[in-house]
Formats: structure tokens, sequence, C-alpha cells
């Protein structure tokens, strides 16, 4: 059977969630990989939640805030985006492919767009393969 | 010496030992200066390489649990430093998890940035200073005449020892601080109640900047991370306020802020406080959060400064994070 | 520690679920894992024997925790919550799955769509494992609001809550007040003069003791929270801070632009009008060209910025009753002009709306369509032999054959946009916007006037393109749901906000400048930094940016959402 990855994504209440639910009630189709993981503001996504998810398996993660200047919350999009920037350098060393995880703007009206982007972000994975994360730690164990 | 006093304490038995460590853990137990003659007076150092001319085989022929407590310091690298801790751990009570690298893998265990075809390589060939035309590698059994030479298998990877056998306790530090080392054998021999098993010992609570004696305010944004050497330090204001990266909020006190005193900034080697799922992502986050750049290329760019955030946040606690070593 | 008692429900949603997922099987499977007591499947969990069925196993199993897998929360997490305090537990002992929005409506293939709704269940009961009760902190209402705009939207909303002996702050950006409204001459259908509507609206706002009008007045900020709130603005050049319990944002509208549309010429040629200037010609009684002559042929077009993806792709809704209203107006000021309805699609919707476009239709009107994907009409100058001024080029639909069309005046009905404040506004008050840049209403069926901000309400053209009988509908059931807060006196927020542990704090007051609510301080006496729970809105984003992990964001513990991610990727129905 073909690798089916798994996606843990990080959504903002207000915007991206929302433009989730919108494809949802748009009966937009995409992939089934995507696990949703709804957050009050995408700079609440602490970078251990994104190092336990490969932890725990995962093959991608995707954190979803406001669009730059939209953020409910002023500016938490902007923390989590310079996060974001510092965890990607830190997982490319670790040999983590950066494509692996990826922060993107989805707002309340976006609904489209976030069913592109569960479908894109689902074919890229699937073309880097299983992450080795969970099964290289456990064999450490 | 034998205790006269009927009423005296029996002394403990006690054990340190070294895996793959640089040796500092151990001088820091000699480094109790004249308080060894209190730690001889109550317990009866049964096994301690450094010190001591006292055999593997005299260890494996303890009754089992008869050591109280056993000081482990080092990462386990190879097989000779799984193999005792195996062994320390069947003929101990309580062990001790000590010093960084023993806790989460300490500098040895940034050897996990590669694994042992690339050490032996490097070592073994590429560095400046070796000739070996023959490529000539370490083996774990060599065939004398006079018959067989035996080494430790290095190891693909770096370990911490909780990853090898069962730890009851840790005591962090490259090295700990010989007075938290004191406090937590008074702790021992006294009979005081300990706590939960897992717990860390002889650190507190409370990270580095509790103690800090430099001027903290709230004004935590970076626009350019420097190194020590690129700032003018007045000795007085935080470092993460002059752009330097200091681990000293998201490592845990009692080292008594040696680093920060000494004019460097704290690099970590105390570990994160209670509850920390990895050791290094909070203070990533933060040290990300500080980035003052609402723009993402220029957000970038800051990042760019930061040439080893691997390396930077995980410089003592690699093997005993979450991504525990490089995926090669 | 208590032992934990999870009882899940899995819901049908009828067949909107149960078609894409196995509902059955994702209860049965679900009810293997060890904390979980009951787990069920029903038609409809909302309805009020779903709820039942959830209080009387509260109470029958002692359940102290509850999962409902079902729609999205944003739609009826409320809902579940409060069935779980009418069974006597904590509201927040409670998490939703949505596999109904995020799985059975997005997915095709049902295997796959079963296996992503189990461990999205997983995930809620692994988290829902960790929640702890929380108490709902209850607050005054402040009775005075502030009611921003002073259009029609704004005026209906500020007196109906006047009216009821309740303080207004009301702030108009302009000068004067009546919005939109006051350049309108006369309203469609019945044709009822504007400014016998807004006039006396006006006037009484003016002159009530109850309503304090700012004009030239903008937001500098705004802060607090439902029933709390107080705001900087700038009135007449001077500053003041006014205090308000509840918020109505009418902000209106901007008429669109259709210079950037190069076939209609407006700006080139000066008789291509806009109808907002139309509408001024109206009201002065006075239709003529630009040099002062009656024009002959006149040619209104519809749907301009409106219903044409190089533009909005949405309708704007007043267009095409406009452009009747106009076809009557001017066959009455000009009985002897051609006129012409150039149409994408006659909308004529509404109460009377109909009939007046049968009405118009007897007129001696022409009435022309075509079809926005094949082109929008070309408008030219014409020659000086063409006895006209102008030449409207055109594939005419229902004859299918390309056309011009005599011009003397065109009137363009130019669509509506959100202001291009909009996004300032959204910030201040905290509303979302959608694509288009209108505000965002807290459901569009359920609850259609307010956000998703507390104590935040919107009416008028600022939510989406209106008439002003919608705008003052919106306007005075917006002033009900404030009266209605007002009465009560007051209302339970949430308290999902963040808290420091002073026995971890560090002091290293990383967190406080992160606050964007201003909502972290440092207390110089114990070395921690302290949240004011009244300040905080609740995002997290301290929580991640505090290095020693000393701020937990209640109700997204790290505990919680590290546990939900285990939740989501368990495989063994034993580990969670």
């Amino acid at each position: 059977m073909e690798f089916q990855p798994t996606i843990i994504s990080f959504l903002c209440n207000w915007c991206s969630y929302t433009g989730a639910d919108l494809a949802g009630t748009s009966r937009m189709k995409y992939a089934p990989n995507v696990r949703v993981i709804r957050v009050m503001c995408s700079g609440r996504v602490d970078p251990t939640f994104v190092l336990s998810a490969f932890q725990e398996g995962a093959d991608g993660v995707l954190i979803c805030g406001c669009h730059p200047g939209d953020c409910h919350y002023h500016e938490g999009n902007y923390k989590c985006l310079r996060r974001y920037h510092l965890l990607q350098k830190y997982l490319q060393q670790m040999g983590v492919h950066k494509d692996r995880l990826r922060l993107a703007w989805i707002s309340a009206s976006e609904g489209k767009q976030f069913a592109d982007l569960a479908d894109e972000m689902t074919a890229t994975v699937t073309a880097l393969g299983p992450c080795k994360i969970k099964e290289v730690m456990e064999t450490l164990a | 010496m034998e205790a006269k006093d009927k009423n005296a304490k029996p002394k403990i038995k006690m054990a340190v030992y070294w895996g793959s460590a640089c040796g500092g853990c151990c001088v820091s137990v000699l480094d109790v200066h004249e308080a060894l003659f209190d730690v001889i007076a109550a317990a009866d150092l049964v096994f301690w390489p450094i010190a001591l001319d006292i055999k593997y085989k005299d260890v494996e022929a303890m009754a089992d649990q008869e050591i109280d407590l056993c000081l482990y310091n080092g990462a386990v690298r190879n097989s000779e430093n799984e193999h005792i801790a195996h062994l320390l751990r069947k003929k101990t009570k309580i062990l001790v998890a000590y010093g960084s690298c023993a806790h989460m893998g300490g500098i040895p265990g940034l050897g996990n940035f590669s694994n042992r075809e690339g050490i032996f390589e490097r070592i073994y060939q590429t560095t400046e200073s070796t000739v070996n035309p023959d490529k000539i590698r370490p083996q774990t059994i060599t065939k004398v005449k006079e018959g067989e030479l035996t080494l430790p298998e290095f190891y693909n990877d770096v370990r911490t020892l909780d990853q090898t056998v069962d730890v009851d306790y840790y005591m962090p530090g490259c090295p700990p601080q010989t007075e938290r080392l004191l406090e937590v054998f008074t702790a021992i021999v006294t009979g005081a109640e300990l706590p939960p098993k897992g717990s860390v010992i002889g650190a507190y609570e409370k990270t580095q900047c509790d103690e800090c004696k430099r001027k903290k305010t709230e004004n935590k944004t970076v626009k350019e991370f420097k190194r020590p050497i690129d700032i003018v330090d007045d000795g007085e204001t935080c470092f993460l306020e002059q752009g330097v990266i200091c681990l000293g909020p998201a490592t845990r006190g009692g080292c008594g802020v040696r680093c920060i005193e000494g004019n460097a900034p704290c690099r970590g080697c105390y570990g994160p406080p209670a509850d920390s799922p990895d050791p290094g992502a909070k203070m990533m986050s933060a040290i990300g959060t500080m980035i003052d750049s609402d723009d993402e290329e220029e957000i970038q760019k800051i990042v760019e400064q930061i040439d080893d955030p691997a390396g930077t946040f995980y410089r003592f606690s690699l093997p005993g994070s979450i991504i525990r070593r490089k995926l090669l | 520690m208590e032992e934990k008692r999870i009882g899940v429900y899995v819901c049908w949603c009828g067949t909107n679920i149960s078609k894409m997922v196995d509902v059955v099987g994702v209860a049965e499977e679900v009810g293997k894992l060890p904390n979980v007591v009951v787990s069920k499947n029903y038609k409809y969990m909302c309805s009020d024997p779903g709820q039942d069925l959830i209080i009387k196993d509260i109470k029958e199993h002692k359940l102290n925790r509850v999962v409902v897998s079902a729609c999205s929360p944003r739609i009826h997490e409320l809902t579940f919550r409060k069935a779980l305090t009418n069974a006597g537990l904590n509201p927040y002992m409670f998490e939703m799955a949505n596999i109904r929005e995020q799985v059975s409506w997005v997915h095709t293939d049902r295997e796959e769509a079963t296996k992503k709704a189990k461990s999205l269940v997983l995930g809620a009961v692994a988290r829902v494992a960790y929640h702890e009760a929380l108490d709902k902190r209850t607050v005054e209402i402040n009775p005075a609001s502030l009611v921003i705009g002073g259009g029609i939207s704004g005026l209906s909303a500020a007196l109906e809550i006047a009216d009821s002996d309740k303080k207004v702050y009301l702030l108009e950006k302009e000068a004067q007040l009546g919005g939109h409204t006051a350049n309108i001459d006369l309203c469609f259908p019945h044709m009822i003069p504007a400014r016998q509507i807004l006039g006396p609206k006006i006037k009484r706002v003016e002159n009530h003791p109850n309503i304090e009008v700012f004009k030239d007045a903008a937001i500098e900020e705004v802060f607090g929270y439902i029933g709390n709130f107080n705001a900087d603005i700038m009135a007449n050049g001077k500053s003041r801070n006014i205090e308000f319990g509840n918020i109505i944002v009418a902000t209106g509208l901007k008429p669109f632009d259709p210079s950037s549309v190069d076939l209609h010429g407006y700006g080139k040629l000066p008789n291509v009008v806009t109808s907002v200037e139309f509408e001024r010609m109206l009201q002065s009684g006075k239709i003529e060209t630009k040099d002062g002559r009656e024009p002959k042929n006149i040619a209104i077009i519809h749907c301009v910025g409106s219903r044409n993806n190089d533009y909005h792709e949405y309708c704007s809704r007043t267009c095409c009753m406009l452009g009747l209203k106009y076809a009557n107006q001017l066959r009455t000021a000009l009985p002897d002009s051609n006129i012409y309805e150039i149409y994408a699609d006659m909308r004529s919707f509404g109460k009377g709306c109909e009939e007046m476009y049968a009405e118009t239709a007897r007129r001696k009107i022409m009435f022309l369509n075509f079809d926005q994907r094949e082109g929008i009409p070309q408008i030219t100058k014409a020659h000086p032999e063409d006895c006209c001024e102008m030449l409207i080029e055109m594939k005419e639909r229902l004859s299918n054959t390309n056309i011009e069309v005599p011009a003397d005046m065109v009137v363009l009905l130019v669509g509506m946009e959100a202001r291009e404040d909009a996004r300032d506004v959204a910030h201040q008050v905290g509303v979302s916007k959608c694509g288009n840049d209108f505000f965002i209403e807290r459901h569009p069926k359920l609850d259609p006037v307010a956000t998703t901000t507390d104590g935040v309400y919107i009416v008028g053209s600022c939510q989406g393109p209106k008439d002003i009988t919608d705008s003052i509908a919106q306007a005075r059931a917006a002033a009900a749901r404030v009266l209605a807060t007002i009465t009560q006196g007051t209302v339970e927020v949430e308290v999902t906000t963040a808290v420091v542990n002073e026995d971890i704090c560090c002091g290293c007051q990383t967190c406080v400048n992160v606050c964007p609510y201003t909502a972290i301080s440092y207390d110089e006496e114990k070395s921690v930094s302290v949240v004011n729970e009244i300040l905080c809105k609740g995002c997290g984003t301290c929580v991640s940016a505090c290095p020693t992990g000393a701020i937990r964001a209640r109700h997204f513990t790290d505990q919680q959402i590290l546990s939900q991610i285990k939740g989501l990727m368990t495989t063994e129905m034993t580990e969670v």
C-alpha cells in the first residue's frame, strides 16, 4: 500500500481553524492526512509541541495562523514566525527535511487555500517518505 | 577507623563511577576538601576508580543492593560504560545520575551529531595530525601472539544513564556544585525524607535568573545576536539584553551562577526546570520570541546569526532531548 | 488523583457524518480505552434527547469528563458545555472532536475518514483526561454602550438603546451624522425620500439626553472586555477616555471606485457618473450633462465592481433595485428620454421589489442583458455624426447580437466595498474579517450580529453589502442583544487566561513585552511576573515565550496539548 503520512496541524482558533471549517461547510475535498489541534493563537505553538509531534510519529507538522497584520491578538503570529525560523534551522541541523515543518497563513475565509494546503503538504510529505524520528529514537532506547 | 560509639549510625556504602566523562565529576567529589573527613566518617567508599584501587570483579562479588549510594557520572558511550551501569544498578540501592553527562548526555553527547563511522574517520584518519595510511582502526578483539586483546565496543550513539538503566535521582551540573553534593549526601546519610524517585536533586526549582545579580528588565528584544567576545560587557546588564544568548532563564539554579559570575553566559549544564519534555525547546522558543522583527526576511537574517542552534540550546543535553541524535 | 471516568459520544448528524464515517465503529473502538466508561453513538447529539443522554450518563455512570465527537466546536461547544453544567459537572471537563467540518464533509474515502475520525476522538479523549475544572468569572456590565459609526445603522442602534434609558456614546468619523444614507434621494421600493427617514433620526440622536455624540472622532485604542470596555478616543482634536460595556460596530461601507474599470471610461468620459454622483444629481433636481444639456439617452450599467472576479466576486445586493429606481425617476423627470437598463442578472429580491421590477418594465425602459463572463460593456466617445455623445458596445445576451447603445449619460451602479480602515477597526475591537474585509459574524444563521468577541456586535454594511431595511433590522437586533446583557447586569466571562506559577518564575521578564495587552507586569518585591487576568485575552503567546515553563495557559496547558498529540498518534487502543 502506498505510504500514507500523518501530519499534525496546529490551527489558530480565529483564522485558520475557521478557514478549515469553511472548507468543510463548502464541501471542498482534500487529503485525510492532516490531524488538527486547535490553539487560540499560532503564538501558543511551542517548539516543544512540534518536536513532540515528530517524537510520536508524525511525518509532518503544519502550523497555520492569521495572515500577518490580521492576528486576532495583534501579533501572536509574528512570534510564531520568529520561532518557526529558529526551529527550522535547528531541525535541519538535526537532519530533518525542511518540508516536514511548514508555517502558513490561512484566514477565516480561505477554506480553499486550507484544502489546497492540506493536499500540497500531504503530497510533499508522501514524497519525502516516513519521518524516521520516532523509529530512530525508539531503536536508541 | 572503627566506630566506638554504639549509637553511631552504621556507615553507608558509597560508590563513584565514571562512564564517558572528562573526570571533572570525580574531581568535584574530591572538591569537598576537608569535608571529606565527614564523608568518610559517614560512608565507606567501596568503589571509586579515580581514587581507589578496587576492581570490577570486587564489585561483581558484592551482594545485590549492597551499595547504598552510587554516583554514576558520565554518559553511556561504549559497552564498558553500559556493562558497569547495569552492574552498579544491580548492586546499588540509590543510583544517582551524577553530572550533566549521566543526566542528559553532556558534552560527550554532542557525538550524536555524528556516528561511530564519522567519529572514527575523523579521529583515525582525517585529523590534521594523523598519519594512518593503513587505515588502522581500533578493534574490539585483536589477536596477538600472547592471546586476545579486547577493547570495549564504541557505540554508534551516546545515551544518558536513564536510557540505559533505571535511575533513582538526577544531580545536574558540569560538574555538580560541591555544596549541593554535600547537601544531598547529608540528606541521605541522616536518613532525611528523600523526594520522589526520578526527581532532580541538588538543584533549585527556580532557574538561574533568580540568583543572578545582573540587572534584568523587560527589554528583551534582539536585533543582533552576539558572541560574548563581540560585546563590551559592563558586568551588570543581563546578557540577553546585550544580545548574548544566555541559557540562564531555562536552566536550574544550584551552581551558584558560576559562569555568569565569571562574566560568561550560562550554557545550560544544570538542565531544564521540572516538567520540561525537552531541555532546549523552551529556550529556543524564548529566544525566537525575542527576535526584534516582523519581517520574514529580516527574521531569517537574524536567525542566521545563531550559527549552531542545536549546539547552543542542547550543548549539554542532546541525547536527553526529544531528537536525541542527528538523523543520518 | 480522582479516577478519570470519560464518556464519549459520537454524533451521526443525521447522514452528515454517518455517511462518510463509521460512527458506530468509532464509538465501539474508543469504548475499549481504559478510562472511557461509556462510548455511544447517536443521531443528533445536539438535540435535546442527545444532550439528555449525556446528562443522564453523567449522573448514572459518575462521568467526570465528556468528549463529543460531532461538528466544529465553534458551533456546539457551548451547547455541550451547558449540558455538562446542567448535569452538575464543570463545563470545562469537556472536549469536542470535529468530525464533520474537518472529516465527513471534506473526505471521500470512508475508510480513511473513519480512521481520521477515530484518531481525532482519541486525541480528544487524551486531552480531556488532563482537563481541569475552571470557574467562570462573573463581571458586572457597564450599562453604557459605544456605537461606532453614525450612519443609518449606528443611529438606529443608538436610539434603540438610548430610548431604553441607557447611555450611548456615538462616534462618527465625519463632521456630520447620516453616513451614506444622507447621499440618497429616494429609497426603493416605496420611493420614500431618504431624508424623511434620516432627518428625524439625526435630530433625535443629537438631542437625546442619553446619547453623547462625538463627531470628527476616531478611536485610538480599545481596552477591556465585555461589560468593562474603555477606549481612548479623539474627537474634535481633543482626546478623551470613555467607559462602556458593549460595542456596536456600524462603520459602513465604501463605494467601489470604477476608475480601474478601463472599459467603462470613468474619469475620462465626462458623462460617465457613479450612482453616488447620480444620487446627488437627483437630490439637486437637475439631471443634466456636464455641459448643462438634458440627456436624451441614458444608460444604467449594473454590477460595476460586483459579481466579477476581476473586482469583487460578491453581489452588492442593492444595485439592481437602485437601477430600477433610477429608471423610474428618469422616466418621470425626462418623459421623452431613452432609458437603457444594462444588467447582468436582475436580482429584485425583497419585499415589494419584484413588483417594482414589473412596474418599471412597463414604463418604456429598454432592458439589455450582458454576460459578465463574456466581457463587460465598453463605453467610447461617439463620432460627431452619431447624434449622441457616447456609444456602449455590448453583446446582448437574449438576442445574441453585438449591439451599440447610444448614450448621453451613463450611470455606473457601483458596488459596495469594505472600508479601507476595516483592518484598524477589526484590531481595535477584536473582530475578524472575511476575504473581502467585511467583518465576520459569530454564526451566519444562528448569531448574525454578534462576533467571536463577547460584547462586540456588527451591524449594517461593515458586515456585508446591505440596504437600509436590513441595516436597520440588524441595528435593532444588536441593540436588543446589548440591552439583554445590560438587563442581566452581569455576564460570565471565559477564564482561559494565562497564570504564572510563582514557585517557578525566575523573574527574567521575557514575557512582559510579549503581551499585546500589557496584561503582564513584573512584581519587583516578589521578583516574579504577574498576569492581570482582567486584561489577559488568553492567546497563550507568553506561555510559549516563557523559558522556564512557569506560565500556564488555562485550558490550553502544555500537558493537555502534548497529551492530545499523543492521542492523535495512538495506534494501540490501550495507550491513551
